[in-house]
């Protein structure tokens, strides 16, 4: 399998992290993809609300001010690459800031912004099926499109933005950023379907279950794809009061899929 | 005109009116699963597509059980739908029980599974591999040219229905619209979850409320899984009993419902 872009988006955060003496997170990614993608800036706005999909997402982090200024800009305005890319959850890749039909796209940002600071903006939804966390946006200074390994690593930093983000938000210190950092094998169906489970068991947004399950994977010492998989087969689940254990009686027999060898998941998140 | 080729026809008319519509990108490939074990009358099949890690990811399977194994098959990296995809070229094993040398834990789960058979058909945008359609048979099998040709003219129709979708969007790329159609699969498997947990049933019966909701309602799947997702709609739920096992009525404490 060719997970050489994953390792090599990985490296470049550890690399800023270490230059600062300091464990990785966001503010890495950040700079990290403004260096790969030659931006003039990058910023990231994030959404950890608790209903999903609704407020705009907020600024946190810009590597430069113009990124900051335009970051500001668009989500105060409500209008821009940034926003859309947020609100359908798709990327928004603009080769051309100042062409005709953006002018009549974003009328009010591009008035805004003025001709002389930036020319192409590309927007990644910093996401994960219904789990939106935010938009990371890079900011470049001469028109053109993305290569193509660069738009696969526009996507490659979303994603580690995204594991960053999930486990700065559920307090874990984010050492996971190595050797579990972004394991795309833990990306698999059965995450996704523990995600949505542990949603409806604990009554949080399928944002915070994937959180959880990462922070519970990470205390366990497991990986995500096994935890995820003793949630999807009836073997562990989340209590609301903060438990981790064996389900329910009835839900063992309703399911006929509980074991009893799986003491060893059990304990507190 | 024969009954295959009048099959076939009928299929691809199908497909085609399908992909005028507004339609969802996984409800179609979901249905084209289906009709590859229709027509070429085969145990199984299921579509991966590779992510912008270089990942294959299961969009679309003909059952669970299929599911299961591509995915076993992605953990393992090693497989035809694997070896397919890199190669860029057809991958057969017409016997399975011959093929441990090759894929030592894939030909063990997929015979355990209950096949004996495999093929792999590359998805090709001009020289891109996109993804792979793979065919399971339950028993030693050789596909023909004929079939092969089948198999592949509905590979490339899978392919037009992943690019295709949204077209009308200007700048989209080919990498934006795989990233649509695996964040589409994401979202569904998420709100499969919520079901599943919530009306204690299996996430393949989970699927099938979905689906059956979507349908009824003239709705894209992708809508009513972001809609069960973001808590705004609920979808009743039923566990189904196991095929081949349908006892008349369910006895007064039977707790062996899957």
């Amino acid at each position: 399998m060719n997970d050489d872009r994953t390792a090599r988006v990985w490296t470049s955060i550890t690399t800023q992290a270490l230059a600062h003496g300091v464990a990785p997170d966001a503010r890495h990614a950040c700079y990290a993809c403004a260096e790969a993608l030659q931006a003039t800036g990058v910023g990231l706005s994030l959404s950890l609300t608790r209903t999903p999909g609704r407020a705009l997402p907020e600024p946190v982090i810009a590597t430069s001010p113009i990124a900051e200024r335009l970051e500001e800009l668009q989500f105060t305005l409500g209008e821009g690459p940034s926003p859309e890319a947020a609100a359908q959850d798709r990327p928004v890749l603009v080769a051309d800031l100042a062409a005709d039909v953006n002018q009549r796209r974003w009328p009010g940002f591009l008035a805004a912004v003025g001709a002389h600071d930036i020319a192409a903006i590309f927007a990644f939804p910093v996401s994960s099926g219904g789990a939106r966390v935010g938009v990371l946006t890079v900011y470049r200074a001469v028109t053109g499109n993305l290569s193509g390994p660069e738009l696969a690593d526009g996507l490659a930093y979303a994603d580690a933005v995204l594991v960053l983000t999930l486990d700065h938000h559920s307090g874990l210190p984010v050492s996971s950023g190595g050797r579990r950092g972004f394991d795309p094998v833990d990306f698999r169906a059965e995450v996704h379907q523990a995600a949505g489970m542990v949603s409806a068991q604990l009554g949080v947004s399928v944002t915070d279950a994937l959180s959880r399950l990462r922070a519970y994977a990470y205390a366990q010492d497991r990986r995500l794809a096994d935890i995820a998989h003793a949630v999807v087969s009836r073997r562990l689940r989340f209590h609301p009061d903060g438990s981790v254990g064996a389900p329910d009686a009835d839900d063992v027999a309703d399911t006929n899929e509980g074991r009893a060898d799986d003491s060893d998941l059990e304990g507190r998140a | 005109m024969n009954t295959l080729d009048q099959r076939v026809r009928d299929t691809f008319v199908d497909l085609a009116d399908t992909l005028v519509d507004d339609y969802d990108v996984i409800e179609f490939v979901e249905g084209l699963a289906t009709r590859v074990v229709d027509l070429l009358e085969i145990g199984a099949s299921g579509l991966v597509l590779a992510d912008h890690h270089g990942s294959l990811n299961l969009v679309a399977a003909s059952s669970e059980r299929t599911r299961a194994l591509q995915l076993l098959q992605v953990h393992n990296a090693e497989g035809p739908c694997i070896d397919c995809y890199r190669s860029g070229s057809v991958v057969s094993c017409d016997d399975l029980s011959t093929a441990d040398e090759r894929w030592p834990r894939f030909a063990r789960a997929a015979r355990s599974a209950g096949f004996a058979s495999v093929h792999a058909l590359p998805m090709r945008l001009r020289d891109t591999v996109i993804g792979t359609l793979n065919m399971f048979g339950r028993r030693s099998e050789h596909l023909d040219s004929g079939k092969l040709e089948l198999g592949q003219a509905l590979a490339d129709v899978a392919t037009i229905g992943i690019l295709h979708e949204r077209t009308l969007r200007q700048h989209e790329t080919v990498a934006e619209q795989l990233q649509a159609a695996l964040n589409s699969r994401i979202l569904i498997e998420q709100a499969k979850g919520i079901l599943a947990e919530r009306h204690r049933v299996s996430v393949a019966d989970a699927f099938t409320a979905l689906r059956a909701h979507a349908r009824h309602h003239q709705r894209k799947l992708h809508d009513v899984a972001g809609n069960v997702v973001d808590g705004s709609l609920d979808v009743p739920a039923e566990p189904r009993p196991a095929s081949g096992a349908v006892p008349p009525a369910r006895r007064h404490g039977d707790s062996s419902r899957r």
